[in-house]
């Protein structure tokens, strides 16, 4: 029965790691192993051609210049645009989401603004199929000339995770006893003062778990990305995506290698807040 | 829709809130719920009234006119959508999608979630790598699933091997057959969520009363479902729920295994959606489309609120 457990856990983490260790031993596979057959499992002739073709403007160049310039005009560009536009989109509707989010949910918690179903509304932004949006906002944004811009994507990114930033900061709010904010507002302390000084420094580590956890999920986004943009802007899923080249369609190596540059910060935040996952995924319903 | 004057106890306004003309118009407790409420609205009522009006018009961006100056259709693009087959196959096999997946991820995530309840060695190390999957990129997933899936790769090898004789199916160009690595990536990503859910809300069960069960006599069979799934019963509903909705919307595994071919043979909701828009330009129908969808889940949605609010606390 034992032995039974242990191959069964055994046999769920190799599934679970497998993919992943296909994508990373990709990425240091030469371009002849990308789709060899019986597959190469760890290649003995390990190289760096994949990320340099992902990093170095020039390798990427000489690389579609020996595909016979079959590789479209982006892919020759390199990832660093890709990750600099990612980086300040992610980041400035990380940071509006959460502030937008802080403040909603202590309006929320504190003085049951809108009664107790007010906060659902926002969970409908999250059931909607983003692409029901997407037609309507293609529209919009061509009028507003937002389309193509980082603005753009950042209140598309801001409005779509707000949800997860009222929930997630709501239920971290409520963990923290209302008669500490009380004891400050008898004193004449107005309640944003009370709320700062008070309530946020108990939940600030909560603020940072949902801050990482909007990053997470803006930095993944992809149908925004892909509609919303024609080419100025581009993000490190769009880029993943665009590695396709004419004569050989996708190129197996180079996309992996991007995709591991790019799953990596993400595994990395996501091990950081770990605790605060189940507490996030479930909108704060479920919590450690 | 809002009801944003709701109880207020700031009854007692302090001169830092009265002062200025805004802060005596707007309650402090609606003024900074405000800047969360408005881009909300902005993304999803603005555009909502934009596809009332798109939806009624037979819009193609390619016709050279402004999306306000389209001739009205009024509601042939709905009697179009129902009797579009590739419309309706995208719906139903949307929904299958999603029992599927709900059904495999909740067994899965329930059986794993039962052998990691009691200590052994390694065991932190173990959830730490199963859960790997749900923070990888989707789009990588993806592409790790298409490199998985080549005719050519990993998994064709591994069943040659078992079956002892060459086999090189190409799935994801097969019609009947391309769906399924569509799944597996969405449930190889999403499991390790539902696990952790249910792991976690089994860790936060009672000891007590299992315990008691235990030393009274009950067999572990009969704890399971007389005890532990009663009391699971909220934290499983959220999971269910939560991903149901997230896999409704299922897109990126579509997009970057098969564009929703071969043919439509792998279309869901938003491929179709997004076909129509961006690959034929057919913006007034899609739109038409896009509000029936929204009408469905808001519908659903509704009617799930209420389950959803008593489990909340």
């Amino acid at each position: 029965m034992r032995l039974l457990k242990r191959s069964a856990v055994c046999l769920a983490v190799v599934i679970a790691f497998f993919p992943i260790f296909w994508l990373v031993s990709t990425s240091f596979k030469p371009i002849e192993e990308w789709q060899q057959f019986p597959p190469v499992w760890i290649s003995s002739r390990p190289t760096l051609q994949n990320y340099r073709i992902v990093l170095a403007p020039d390798a990427a160049r000489a690389f579609a210049e020996r595909q016979n310039g079959a590789i479209s005009y982006k892919v020759s560009g390199s990832a660093w645009k890709a990750f600099g536009d990612s980086a300040l989109i992610a980041c400035g509707a990380t940071l509006l989401s959460v502030l937008f989010g802080t403040m909603a949910a202590y309006s929320i918690v504190r003085f049951r603004t809108g009664g107790d179903s007010y906060p659902f509304q926002f969970l409908t932004v999250r059931m909607f199929p983003p692409i029901a949006v997407v037609v309507p906002m293609v529209v919009l944004f061509s009028m507003l000339r937002l389309s193509d811009s980082y603005a753009g994507l950042i209140v598309a990114y801001t409005a779509f995770t707000l949800p997860f930033s009222i929930w997630m900061i709501r239920s971290f709010i409520e963990e923290v006893p209302e008669e500490l904010e009380g004891a400050a507002r008898i004193y004449g302390t107005p309640p944003l003062a009370a709320f700062l000084k008070v309530t946020f420094p108990l939940i600030q580590g909560g603020v940072l778990a949902t801050a990482l956890f909007v990053f997470i999920l803006n930095w993944s986004e992809f149908l925004f990305a892909l509609t919303l943009t024609t080419g100025h802007v581009v993000t490190v899923t769009l880029q993943v995506a665009n590695y396709v080249s004419a004569s050989s369609g996708k190129l197996y190596g180079v996309q992996a290698a991007m995709g591991t540059i790019s799953t990596l910060p993400v595994i990395l935040f996501g091990y950081l807040i770990q605790r605060h996952l189940v507490r996030g995924l479930s909108f704060g319903a479920i919590k450690r | 829709m809002l009801n944003l004057a709701g109880p207020v106890q700031s009854s007692v306004l302090t001169p830092l809130e009265a002062s200025g003309r805004l802060r005596g118009l707007i309650p402090f407790n609606v003024a900074i719920a405000l800047p969360a409420q408005l881009t909300v609205l902005g993304v999803v009522l603005v555009p909502t009234v934009i596809v009332v009006w798109l939806s009624l018009t037979d819009w193609q961006p390619t016709q050279g006119i402004s999306w306000y100056e389209a001739e009205p259709v009024w509601f042939w693009n709905y009697y179009d959508l129902f009797h579009d087959p590739r419309f309706v196959a995208a719906v139903l096999r949307t929904l299958v999608v999603v029992v599927v997946c709900m059904a495999v991820e909740f067994m899965l995530a329930m059986g794993l979630a039962l052998l990691f309840l009691d200590e052994w060695p390694w065991r932190k190390l173990a959830v730490s790598i199963i859960i790997l999957p749900m923070m990888v990129v989707p789009v990588d997933a993806a592409n790790a699933f298409f490199m998985l899936f080549n005719d050519r790769g990993p998994i064709n090898y591994l069943i040659s091997t078992i079956v002892g004789r060459p086999f090189e199916f190409a799935w994801l160009a097969d019609p009947n057959w391309a769906l399924l690595p569509i799944m597996l990536a969405e449930i190889w990503q999403w499991t390790p969520l539902m696990f952790l859910l249910v792991l976690t809300g089994m860790m936060n069960l009672p000891e007590n009363q299992i315990r008691a069960a235990y030393v009274l006599g009950a067999s572990r069979t009969r704890i399971f479902l007389r005890i532990m799934l009663p009391l699971l019963t909220p934290v499983i509903v959220i999971a269910l729920l939560v991903r149901s909705i997230e896999t409704f919307k299922i897109f990126d595994p579509v997009y970057i295994l098969t564009r929703g071919g071969p043919g439509a043979a792998t279309e869901t909701i938003s491929m179709f959606m997004y076909n129509g828009a961006f690959v034929y330009f057919r913006m007034g129908y899609i739109a038409a489309a896009a509000l029936l969808i929204l009408v469905l889940v808001a519908a659903i949605c509704t009617a799930l609120s209420r389950p959803l609010q008593r489990y909340q606390r």
